[in-house]
Parts: structure tokens; C-alpha cells; sequence
């Protein structure tokens, strides 16, 4: 599975913002098989805070664990908030 | 001789729409000169860059003052969705003259100050709620504040030994504890440290009688006693040396 980051905004920056997407996507999620790879692409995001990301990848690496692949992070503040969460 | 500037330079500098320059006009905030044939707006530099430096001192003396009043609106975040929707407009006008560097990170150093006056403050807010967020392109800076309950008072309550200010901003900008608990929170300001020593950005950051003053290549952060006390917090963060 591919998450593209874009969809749910270009500038993800607040806790309430990634709490929501993190749960609006749980119907998506679910359809997962088992062992199956989720790859999160951060393709024309913007700007990412630690907090926004908190509030979604953590709990994905949490469900995913290994499984969890991030792809497309070369933008300063998507590495710089990868970095702090120590992704 | 003093230098005039036609509206949509003045807005550019304000960081402003042009309707919302002709609004002020109309309520005398802001007065324009009237010059060509058809009486187009133009505006005195000074007076601009005097409307800008007074934007920053209102800042100061709102977080500052015992009374409790709002804020005028063009600098006003009630809530959360309102802050949202101006960074995004602060985010697409800065990214017209800085670099995709400049404007992800102080985007995101900002949205994380104003993000952490609403994550801490909801529902207690002492009196007035929501932030002061306000830039000026031109000289390269960005002003958030708020009257809420302050660093101190916020992480007391995980960290009960803390008993001044200064202690409660350093623990802030270097430890990562959350005011929150249970939540898994508390990487706020360590990132807003890391993205500002690492770049050429520099912040003023002041809660209570304590202030912090970082800048690029900065190790230690060194927390001093101000001369002004202020409520909740108030930051400047300055990115004269971003391209």
C-alpha cells in the first residue's frame, strides 16, 4: 500500500490535523493483508512539523513496525521532523 | 524627499491583502496618498516600515499588559483553524521570495510555536484565547505570542521540582517531557532549537521573567531573566540570513 502524504495537505503542521487524517484513514488501513508493505510518499508535501507527524507516523510504525517505508523525504522540514521523531 | 510605494508593494511588505490595506485606509488605520490621474493608493515607506515596527511592539506589550483585550483582527488567531489558514498564506507569499528551504522550515519552526499555544492552553486559557501571529517579509520576521498559562505553569505539573522560569525553558528547548501526559508529546521546541542552530535563523523566545536568544551554531541554550514579565509566550524568530 502507498499513502500519498499530499492528500490530506501540502502544509501538515498541527497535532488535531494528524490525529484526524491518522484516523480518518483507518478504513483504508484495514484493507491490508497481513505481511503487506505501506509505504508513506511525502512527494509535494511542504512542510511537516514533528507534531503532525507524531500524531500519524507514530502510530503507523506502531501497527507496521518494519513494514513501514518512507519515501520521498528530501524536503528540510519532512527530514528535520523525521530526525527529531528518530526516523 | 519621502519615498512612495504603490499598494500591492505595501501589501507585499505587510504581509497583507491589498483589500485588507484598503480597509484600514478607510478606517484610518493605515492612510494611503492619492497620486495619478485616477487617484490610485500609494503609501509613504516610512509610514510602512513604522506600521511594521509598531506590529511587533503591540505584539510585546499584548503578552505584557495586565489588561485583557483582543488583538486587532488582521493580527488576531482565535483559534487553531484561523492560525492554519494564515501560515498557509504566510507559507505561499514567503515561498515567492525565499528558497523551498527557507519557507518549509521557518513554516514549520512557526507552526510549531503557534500549534503549542493551542495544544497547551485549550480549554484553560486565563483570559484571552487563541495567538498574535504576525510577519513582515521584508524584514524577515515572524512574531507569534499568547497570554496562556505559560511554560512554567504547563510543565509543573509533569515536572513538579521545576519552580521558576527559567528552569521551565530550558527544560522545554532541551528535554523531551510533554505537558501533556499521558500523551507521547515534548518534541515541539527541541525542534524549533534544532531547525534554528543548524540554519541561519536566529529566535527570541520569552515566557514569564525568562527569555532565550538562539542563532545558527548556537551548542548550549543559556536562558537569562528579562526585565519585562509576560503571560503564556511570546517568540520572534528572525530569518534575515535565509536565501
Amino acid at each position: 500500500m502507498i499513502i500519498q502524504l499530499k492528500k490530506f495537505g501540502k502544509t501538515l503542521v498541527s497535532r488535531p490535523s494528524g490525529k484526524e487524517a491518522w484516523l480518518a484513514f483507518q478504513p483504508v488501513l484495514n484493507e491490508t493483508v497481513p505481511g503487506e508493505e505501506v509505504t508513506v510518499d511525502f512527494t509535494d508535501v511542504l512542510v511537516l512539523t514533528p507534531s503532525w507527524a507524531d500524531e500519524f507516523l507514530t502510530p503507523l510504525y506502531n501497527s507496521y513496525g518494519e513494514k513501514v517505508k518512507l519515501i520521498n523525504t528530501g524536503n528540510p522540514s519532512i527530514k528535520a521532523s523525521l530526525a527529531i521523531l528518530g526516523r | 524627499m519621502n519615498k512612495l510605494i504603490p499598494i500591492s508593494e505595501a501589501a507585499r511588505r505587510l504581509g497583507v491583502s491589498i483589500d485588507t490595506l484598503r480597509r484600514w485606509d478607510s478606517a484610518g488605520q493605515l492612510s494611503s496618498v492619492r497620486s495619478g490621474p485616477r487617484g490610485h493608493r500609494f503609501y509613504n515607506l516610512s509610514d510602512i516600515e513604522q506600521f511594521t515596527k509598531d506590529q511587533y511592539s503591540i505584539a510585546k506589550k499584548w503578552v505584557e499588559s495586565s489588561f485583557a483585550v483582543e488583538p486587532e483582527s488582521y493580527m488576531y488567531c482565535q483559534t487553531r483553524d484561523v492560525f492554519q489558514a494564515r501560515l498557509e498564506s504566510f507559507q505561499a507569499k514567503l515561498s515567492m521570495e525565499m528558497s523551498i528551504s527557507t519557507t518549509s522550515l521557518i513554516t514549520a519552526v512557526s507552526g510549531e510555536i503557534g500549534n503549542n499555544s493551542f495544544d497547551h492552553n485549550l480549554g484553560n486559557w486565563p483570559d484571552v484565547t487563541g495567538i498574535i501571529f504576525s510577519y513582515s517579509l521584508r524584514k524577515r520576521i515572524v512574531v507569534l505570542a499568547d497570554r496562556g498559562q505559560g511554560i512554567l505553569k504547563t510543565l509543573k505539573r509533569v515536572k513538579p521540582e521545576l519552580v521558576d522560569f527559567q528552569g521551565a525553558l530550558k527544560t522545554a528547548f532541551t528535554e523531551t517531557i510533554s505537558g501533556r501526559l499521558p500523551e507521547a508529546r515534548g518534541n515541539g521546541l527541541k525542534f524549533v532549537k534544532e531547525v534554528i542552530v543548524k540554519n541561519p535563523f536566529t529566535l527570541y523566545f520569552q515566557t514569564g521573567d525568562a527569555y532565550l536568544y538562539l542563532k545558527q551554531y548556537d551548542k548550549e541554550v543559556e536562558v537569562k531573566q528579562a526585565n519585562t514579565f509576560i503571560r503564556g509566550c511570546f517568540a520572534q524568530i528572525s530569518f534575515e540570513g535565509g536565501i
